[in-house]
């Protein structure tokens, strides 16, 4: 989806001259505030300094695709879990 | 001013032209370009002119009067689709240099290679991603892809190569 909000920002850029004045007046946070980011990404995107318009959606576009290209974290347990029966590792987080 | 990249470029292009094509409302081909250049968007109102020309030197080319006025001089006897193409080209030259495409900072990324960018542009005007991608579900193949955009051969040829901008 972000890739996408970017896409749809740029191409609205080119007939809306409202992006590029917020951009130049340094309120590009609110034009992406109405966009389809994370909040991190937003908030990433919002800090990018770039000397043009174009510039700046390069770089976004830089972000936005190593975010999305980004491979999923995997979430394993902890080493420790696995060696406990079942019952006491119940127990032992009851007591934690 | 910061390095580009080819793909960045590409990627930053087909926006634009995927811009001016939502600005069309189109939602099937062929993109009407004559006429988005004729009844262009506000911010281009100064540079989208189309003047017919005799002329055995080029397709079409953009310039600009001493007013600042742009419009695109195209060779009266081209084929509609060869016209089509031409006209689509021409005006990434009219954006870039309109006082729009300069807020942009157009110039700075896009200027020292308009002619080649030109080409890839006017291929994502005339067929945009998301008209191709309708098109290559609804089973259509590269032989038809011409026709059904009405571009020339060749072009439609490039533009089924061109790899899709939807990095999702």
């Amino acid at each position: 989806m972000s890739m996408q909000a970017l896409n749809q920002l740029v191409a609205r850029s080119i007939i809306d001259p409202g992006v590029v004045q917020a951009f130049n007046a340094g309120r590009i946070g609110d034009v992406l505030s109405d966009l389809d980011f994370t909040a991190d990404l937003r908030g990433r995107l919002a800090q990018v300094r770039a000397g043009t318009w174009a510039e700046f959606a390069v770089l976004a576009y830089r972000i936005v695709r190593a975010e999305v290209q980004m491979p999923a974290r995997i979430q394993l347990p902890s080493p420790v879990e696995g060696l406990l029966p079942k019952q006491e590792r119940a127990s032992k987080r009851h007591v934690a | 001013m910061i390095s580009i990249t080819r793909e960045e470029c590409q990627w930053l292009l087909g926006n634009l032209a995927r811009g001016l094509v939502e600005y069309l409302g189109v939602v099937e081909p062929p993109v009407p370009v004559e006429e988005m250049l004729e009844h262009p968007p506000g911010n281009f109102d100064m540079d989208f002119g189309v003047v017919n020309m005799y002329s055995h030197l080029w397709d079409a080319t953009f310039a600009r009067t001493p007013s600042q006025r742009g419009s695109i001089f195209v060779r009266i006897d081209l084929n509609p689709e060869e016209r089509r193409y031409s006209l689509a080209r021409e005006a990434l030259t009219a954006v870039v240099t309109s006082e729009h495409g300069r807020a942009l900072g157009l110039p700075d990324l896009l200027l020292s290679s308009l002619r080649e960018w030109g080409e890839y542009f006017a291929r994502q005007l005339l067929a945009p991603d998301a008209l191709v991608d309708a098109y290559r579900e609804r089973g259509g193949d590269e032989d038809h892809l011409a026709g059904t955009f009405q571009m020339p051969g060749k072009v439609a040829a490039l533009r089924w190569q061109d790899p899709s901008l939807a990095l999702q």
